[in-house]
């Protein structure tokens, strides 16, 4: 498999605070690479030691085979890049803000024309296209931030949270680009706070958490990671200790919580565990107004790994 | 060209700022057109002068009253004290004399008798002063030709000695002003070309500290700083975008000079403007980079351009005439690049030929103004660099 990014040893330290911390992976040809972690984690730091944006105290960074530094500018002309924040002028229309910053990059005026125009249908702007900023919605504005970055079809892009504070209709028309860029032959770092985003969208997934790598590998094999098989919760008012006693001791039962209104019962392995449950509850005679069962998620990875959970 | 192209898209939705300090100056240069038939003809005025005689109106009493009637306007006042007071007070009389008793008689035995007076110290009683002084040293001047052994002035000598003063204050002196300088037109194209002075900072250090700061916002800069454009090439598009709109702007500006002003615009003197005012345009371009690189907030650029642009326009008399201001307010506007600018102005109105005397006078001022755009630019670079380090 053919590597685009090559980060070996990183090292980013701020004064006494160390940042990232001596870290090493791959970015494959054409997959998706999911950057997850809490705030704080490293991942937008690790982004912008590997764009060149930020200097590094030790290790080493190959893009396309060559090392990266500041003025590789032939690197750079194959990378896109959707910030976190906002980058457009208030001044420009969808359009020109779009076909500014693609004419950072294509010289061409049809061809740059061309780009704007499926950008804008890639992000799905076409009926705002000489709407200003100010005017936008805030997830209409992220998509145009989106566009802003990718328009100038970049092998490789590096977005970095780019459904922060969005509604969830754009936030799904999002994630559909981002799919499309990957079909159509791009390679992707998408750093995310947002486990969902990443079980939906990367093929592969890193977890960072203050600066160093605690896991890589598929959704499916982190979660392996996770010492429970099923979690089933239960929407319940009043539950007490003694009947908590006696789910603790159903078969495959690892752990039972209660916070007043709903309990969840982990499992470490074996099948039918939900309808085991709902026997039990019919046994007994307690009410309930919802139950439902889950699979583990990378959120369990990370309390696993880490002890606290990803959005703390 | 990129940067260059966004930088007139950027202009263009802001281009009804330009239009706005276009129209003042063209709104203030008409005006100023229409009421400034300034002058170099001189009417001789009159003061208010009343006097109180306590002698006998005869011999040279008669004669400096009538010398006083002569030179004066009438004021008719009650003739009491306190109405003279009143009528001071109210300047409606600005210079009161009072001749003394026997005036007459003892000026011709030689002795010397003070008048009284009263003023009201302002200009008119000055120049009342002036006049009644005249008389008296006239008068005293004669005596001392036409005075006897024992110092006094015969019957036979005092109608000569009157008609001696009569025939000395009569003469008058023609004044010819031989310049041939059109000050007229010129007082208008000072004004002009010193109100340019507000509309170029207003104007262009807005627009153009508006459309970099944008270039400038951190996150946009870190959008090239990505992209496969260097930030010299950026750099370099939008200074000569910032060259051109200048260029422009100034052309607008010396252009309406033309139609406003007119003939004295195809003199040497309308040259030196143009030459004066392209000068000074392009050290407030530099002035609009060093904003731009320094302040981000769009709002703040509009409180820091009504700062500079009015200041310096009071501070250095661009509105009102230079000499009209103190002496502390202009030591503090040599500071600042409009005050080489206009005393260029106010200079070139007075060159009556020009030669390369005269064009010392004027090249200083010029080569202050080239040292302060270098110095912005030097600063704007230095802080530009230190912002991108930052980041």
């Amino acid at each position: 498999m053919n590597n685009i990014i090559e980060v070996k040893n990183l090292e980013k330290k701020y004064k006494e605070l160390t940042a990232i911390d001596n870290l090493s992976f791959e970015v494959h040809e054409g997959e998706i690479l999911g950057l997850l972690g809490p705030n704080g984690s490293g991942k937008s730091t690790t982004m912008n030691c590997i764009l060149s944006l930020l200097n590094f105290s030790k290790g080493s960074i190959r893009i396309f085979g060559k090392e990266m530094k500041p003025d590789a500018y032939d690197i750079k002309a194959k990378i896109g890049v959707v910030f976190q924040d906002i980058a457009v002028f208030e001044e420009l229309t969808v359009y020109e803000n779009i076909d500014y910053f693609c004419g950072l990059y294509i010289r061409d005026k049809e061809t740059r024309k061309k780009y704007v125009e499926d950008a804008i249908e890639l992000v799905g702007l076409e009926d705002f296209k000489k709407f200003y900023p100010k005017k936008l919605s805030g997830g209409l504005l992220r998509r145009l931030n989106i566009a802003c970055g990718i328009a100038h079809k970049p092998k490789l892009i590096f977005l970095d949270e780019p459904t922060v504070a969005v509604d969830p209709q754009s936030r799904n028309n999002i994630l559909d680009g981002i799919k499309k860029l990957r079909d159509n032959g791009a390679t992707i770092v998408y750093t995310t706070h947002y486990m969902e985003e990443v079980e939906i969208l990367c093929d592969r997934v890193i977890i960072l958490d203050k600066g160093k790598i605690l896991a890589t590998g598929t959704t499916d094999e982190l979660k392996e990671l996770a010492k429970i098989e099923e979690k089933v919760t239960l929407e319940v008012h009043n539950f007490d200790n003694e009947n908590i006693e006696k789910i603790k001791k159903l078969t495959n039962v690892d752990e039972v919580t209660f916070n007043g209104s709903s309990l969840v019962v982990t499992y470490k392995k074996g099948k039918h565990n939900l309808i085991d449950m709902i026997d039990y509850l019919k046994k007994e005679g307690i009410q309930y107004n919802k139950i439902y069962s889950e699979r583990p998620t990378l959120n369990d990875v990370f309390l696993e790994l880490t002890g606290k959970e990803l959005r703390d | 060209m990129t940067a260059f192209k966004t930088f007139f898209k950027i202009l263009n939705k802001n281009k009804f700022i330009v239009i706005m300090y276009t129209v003042i100056l063209i709104a203030f240069g008409g005006f100023n057109m229409q009421t400034s038939d300034s002058s170099i003809n001189f009417t001789a005025s009159k003061p208010d002068i009343l006097v109180v005689n306590n002698d006998e109106e005869k011999g040279i009493t008669k004669d400096l009253i009538d010398y006083i009637k002569g030179n004066s306007e009438a004021v008719n006042i009650a003739d009491n004290e306190e109405a003279r007071n009143d009528a001071l007070f109210y300047r409606e009389v600005h210079y009161i004399v009072y001749i003394p008793e026997n005036y007459n008689e003892d000026f011709l035995n030689g002795k010397n008798v003070n008048l009284e007076i009263k003023t009201c110290d302002t200009a008119e009683s000055s120049f009342a002063e002036m006049l009644v002084s005249r008389y008296i040293r006239t008068a005293n001047s004669y005596r001392e030709i036409y005075k006897d052994e024992n110092g006094k002035i015969s019957k036979e000598n005092e109608e000569k000695l009157i008609s001696k003063i009569n025939d000395t204050l009569s003469k008058n002196t023609e004044v010819e002003i031989t310049s041939k300088l059109d000050t007229n037109s010129l007082s208008k194209a000072t004004f002009y070309y010193n109100f340019v002075n507000y509309s170029i900072l207003a104007a262009l250090v807005y627009v153009v500290s508006l459309i970099l700061s944008s270039f400038r916002n951190k996150k946009i800069q870190r959008r090239i700083n990505v992209s496969s454009t260097t930030y010299r090439k950026i750099n370099r598009e939008l200074l000569m975008a910032n060259i051109m709109f200048s260029l422009w702007l100034w052309g607008i500006y010396v252009l309406l000079s033309f139609v406003l002003i007119g003939k004295i615009m195809f003199t040497i003197q309308g040259a030196l403007y143009i030459i004066n005012s392209f000068i000074f345009t392009m050290c407030a371009a530099t002035i609009a980079l060093l904003i731009g690189s320094i302040v981000s907030n769009k709002n703040a650029i509009n409180g820091i351009v009504n700062v500079i642009a009015l200041g310096s326009s009071f501070l250095c008399g661009a509105f009102v005439p230079m000499q009209w201001l103190p002496d502390t307010v202009l030591k503090i506007a040599h500071i600042l690049p409009s005050f080489y600018y206009i005393s260029t102005n106010e200079k070139i109105a007075t060159l009556e030929n020009i030669d390369v005397s005269s064009l010392k006078e004027i090249i200083p001022n010029m080569a202050v103004m080239v040292c302060f755009a270098i110095i912005f630019v030097i600063l704007s670079n230095t802080v530009s660099r230190k912002k991108r380090r930052e980041d």
